[in-house]
């Protein structure tokens, strides 16, 4: 038959079926599955599967209520603007643990007690200082930095109490040793010695 | 209007506002006048951005003071009131979703972000000093009412600087109708108004809105900003004109505006009083403390239907 209708000018003519949503028994769409029930699921068929080479939508509404609920993103909703939940890296990550710890990374600044647990969605976004202000209340070219972690690293009065604060630390929490039996200060035996004296 | 008070060129509680922040107070220049960060211990020496300047000596500088200088990175969260946003640094401030990104309204800063799909957001930093609904959310209240999606009369707009943030807040399916008797600072607040869509500027008498009910819809919020002594009086007009029954009022009250003469307390009181006389239904009161001085915001509903309040 295409042969013949070729000769009229049409090469290709489009087989329509009887839609699956019309008719619960036009296509084998439903049968299907049971021969392959390993490799196709509702979002990815193999060729063998589709009709006439066209993806076509679950009849089942549950199936495709689950399928819509998987393509929606995961926002915040229409209250906050839709804003979307990021996916996570190493350095997201890192970045969130220290801002729940930065009261520990200047002694001269307070914080409110946070959320004890992280928000699920944010954004990670840059300071765009206006035209108009001074040098004080923005940073050179150099200083800028593409993480909170970088930011904190190379601020140079931030460095000296922490390296304080970790020799300390380590101090503290060093083994014992034969520091501790000498006799220091007062103590010592020179100084004893011209006491007697 | 007030008279103005304080020190320096833009001394004074309107006068430190119309004048968009440009002018010089007391003892500090010009960046720190945007200083747009706050600290959440919020000490007397940072109540600055107004101009009121007795306090704000040189002394206070010190290294990473001056608010979230530009370019570094911040996390922004949603807030506990819809439409609000938190930005978290070494310190933390207040933003709106910018409604025209890439514009600033006041020389604030503003926050870029680029989402993983390659568009752009934009979030502008919001600065407690200067908006005392910014203050109010600071200060605690338990619900401001103004949301994404709703319409909102604002008496008192100024120069527009919270009504810019106001407009964030109400997104582009909600509106803000702005009213404001001074040409000076309508002029700032029409400028405004003509990039922002939703926001309708009203240069007119907060006392007579017949002079304005051909413009202006049904409402849900009304926010008073007005700083009268007839304050109450003027919020109670507009609600019956415009406010919905069951909707809600935000009112920030100046004491020394109403009577200068006994303690702030009273003052709030007798306006407390006042607004329950018009069927206003008071439910929380603020401080506007470390921000504003001798400052309250009440915030509550009008013509509460019967069965919401049994179970209020």
């Amino acid at each position: 038959m295409p042969e013949s209708k070729a000769l009229v000018g049409l090469s290709w003519e489009p087989k329509i079926p009887n839609f699956s949503s019309a008719t619960k028994t036009g296509l084998g769409f439903d049968a299907k599955p049971q021969e392959t029930p390993r490799e196709s699921n509702h979002l990815w068929k193999p060729a063998t599967e589709l009709v006439d080479g066209l993806f076509v939508p679950p009849n089942n509404p549950k199936t495709l209520n689950k399928m819509r609920r998987k393509q929606l993103k995961d926002t915040t909703g229409s209250n906050w603007f839709d804003m979307p939940a990021p996916t996570m890296t190493p350095e997201l990550q890192r970045d969130l643990q220290l801002l729940n710890l930065r009261s520990v990374m200047d002694p001269k600044r307070h914080y409110k007690k946070g959320d004890s647990q992280p928000a699920k969605y944010f954004q990670v976004g840059t300071v765009v200082e206006s035209p108009s202000d001074f040098f004080s209340g923005r940073l050179t070219k150099k200083e800028r930095k593409t993480t909170i972690a970088e930011e904190l690293l190379s601020d140079p009065a931030l460095a000296t109490y922490r390296k304080r604060k970790v020799r300390e630390i380590e101090e503290k929490n060093r083994p014992a040793d034969n520091e501790k039996w000498k006799n220091k200060g007062k103590m010592s035996y020179k100084r004893a010695k011209h006491r007697r004296l | 209007m007030a008279p103005p008070r304080g020190r320096g060129g833009s001394g004074g509680f309107r006068g430190g506002r119309s004048d968009g922040g440009r002018g010089r107070g007391g003892g500090r220049g010009f960046g720190d006048r945007s200083n747009s960060g706050f600290k959440p211990s919020g000490g007397r020496g940072d109540r600055g951005g107004r101009g009121r300047g007795g306090d704000r000596g040189r002394g206070r500088g010190g290294r990473g003071r001056g608010g979230m200088k530009g370019g570094t990175k911040v996390v922004v969260e949603p807030h506990r009131h819809a439409g609000v946003f938190l930005a978290k640094g070494k310190e933390d401030a207040l933003v709106t979703k910018n409604m025209v990104p890439g514009e600033a309204v006041y020389n604030e800063k503003r926050i870029s972000v680029q989402n993983e799909d390659g568009t752009k957001v934009e979030y502008r930093i919001w600065n407690p000093f200067r908006s005392k609904l910014a203050a109010a959310i600071l200060g605690g209240v338990d619900e401001i009412w103004i949301k994404p999606g709703a319409k909102v009369l604002y008496l008192g707009a100024a120069s527009g600087t919270t009504v810019s943030h106001v407009s964030d807040l109400v997104g582009p399916t909600g509106c803000v109708y702005a009213v404001e008797f001074s040409h000076r600072s309508g002029r700032d607040l029409v400028n405004m108004a003509k990039k922002r869509t939703n926001v309708i500027p009203i240069i007119e008498d907060a006392r007579h809105p017949a002079k304005y009910r051909m413009l202006v819809g049904m409402v849900d919020v009304i926010f008073s900003d007005v700083a009268q002594p007839d304050q109450a009086r003027i919020l109670a007009l507009n609600a019956s004109y415009f406010l919905k029954a069951g909707g809600h009022f935000v009112i920030s009250i100046k004491a020394n505006c109403i009577d200068c003469t006994i303690p702030p307390e009273l003052v709030f009181q007798s306006e407390v009083k006042k607004l329950q006389a018009e069927q206003f239904k008071p439910f929380e009161q603020v401080t506007l403390e470390p921000f504003e001085r001798d400052h309250a915001c009440v915030i509550g509903g009008y013509r509460v239907p019967k069965k919401s309040k049994a179970t209020a």
